[in-house]
């Protein structure tokens, strides 16, 4: 399969995914991109199958008295982009944090 | 779906939402929106921000669900329109109108650029028929017609678009001749003269050949650009079976058949009519 060539933002951003930031506000917070990035960049993912987005559960955000949140999850194809991505911009291993 | 709203946006964040709300396709609205509020409902109560920090967030955050809107709809847009009969129409006719507005622009004005074109034209008049003949002399492939459902329907349409575009591609080419040419005439009118018409010809030519092939490469009902092409069938088996390429219809309305090369028993591209029974498959 022939992994898509990303820009460095969107390698920064599906690094971020793969490290635990699921939430466009998070990835923005960790990568120093400005939204206007962040979520078209989402989307453009999104659309090329490499992350799928999912609504948190119902029950979930009721409970901490909140709305419920949009998240994104890396998917297999989405992966191996993101591992491509590091060996092509090995600074980007360095970027970004794992989640705590 | 239930909303909770345990504690309502800004002033300023709900007239954001509510005014670029309206440039989202109407069936991604309602996810959209109730995205939207949850991120900037986030920003004001999850407690991590101060005062001032939230504000910039927000700030940021209005660009970036203007982008995001915008980027919904640019991709409505090219899903709904990407490979269409009205895409190819309407990029010929917008390159006119710039080819226009240059020529325009040269000459300085409507009435000079009228008075500059009438000379031209008229040789372009006598030379297009002959670029007509030789673009269709010289064009390699025709298809052999297979069983269509209102037939004679798709013909029409199909004739009445490539009549169009072969108009909208003569005249772009008798524009781009002018507009090339129009700095030369100044300095030598008769060499520039006979530059636009070689010009012309080129031109017409090389876009006579675009429209062809364009046309071959499309769906005989719906005049959707064919997409997916896939290998079928081994160059080294040429003699004993048939290879080449096999496009197919996103809509699903049939596939072409080009041969890699003309042989006695495939000579042409062939277009294959799929059935209703194929509409799974194209969908999956």
């Amino acid at each position: 399969m022939n992994t898509p060539r990303l820009s460095h933002s969107a390698a920064l951003i599906l690094k971020a995914l793969t490290l635990g930031y699921c939430f466009g506000l998070d990835i923005m917070e960790i990568t120093g991109l400005p939204s206007g990035t962040v979520y078209p960049a989402l989307r453009r993912l999104e659309r090329d199958e490499l992350v799928e987005s999912k609504w948190e559960p119902e029950e979930e955000a009721t409970a901490k008295q909140r709305p419920a949140r949009r998240y994104y999850e890396v998917t297999q194809e989405g992966k191996i982009a993101a591992l491509a991505a590091t060996q092509r911009y090995p600074l980007l291993a360095h970027l970004v944090m794992e989640k705590r | 779906m239930s909303q909770i709203v345990i504690s309502p946006l800004p002033f300023f964040d709900r007239n954001l939402l509510c005014a670029v709300e309206k440039l989202v396709p109407e069936a991604e609205r309602e996810e959209w929106l109730r995205a939207w509020q949850a991120e900037l409902w986030h920003v004001h109560h999850c407690g991590r921000h101060d005062r001032m920090q939230a504000l910039a967030i927000t700030t940021d955050l209005s660009i970036g669900l203007t982008r995001d809107a915008f980027w919904l709809r640019t991709e409505n847009w090219r899903r709904t329109f990407s490979g269409t009969a009205i895409l190819c129409l309407g990029s010929l006719a917008g390159l006119s109108l710039l080819c226009t507005l240059i020529a325009l622009a040269l000459t300085g004005g409507w009435q000079s650029l009228c008075l500059y074109l009438r000379e031209p034209f008229y040789r372009c008049l006598i030379a297009a028929p002959l670029v007509l003949f030789v673009a269709f002399a010289t064009a390699s492939r025709r298809h052999i017609e297979q069983t269509v459902t209102n037939k004679r329907l798709f013909r029409m349409k199909r004739q009445l678009f490539f009549a169009v575009k072969i108009s909208q591609v003569i005249s772009l080419a008798f524009l781009l001749s002018v507009g090339f040419c129009f700095p030369l005439h100044t300095l030598f009118p008769i060499t520039a003269d006979l530059f636009q018409i070689f010009c012309f010809v080129l031109f017409a030519l090389v876009g006579m050949r675009w429209a062809l092939h364009d046309q071959e490469q499309r769906c005989k009902q719906c005049l959707h650009s064919l997409t997916k092409p896939a290998r079928v069938g081994r160059p080294s088996h040429n003699l004993l079976e048939w290879n080449g390429t096999e496009l197919i219809c996103k809509q699903g309305h049939g596939l072409l058949s080009v041969p890699e090369m003309e042989t006695s028993w495939c000579q042409s591209s062939h277009w294959v009519d799929l059935g209703t029974s194929w509409d799974t498959t194209i969908r999956i």
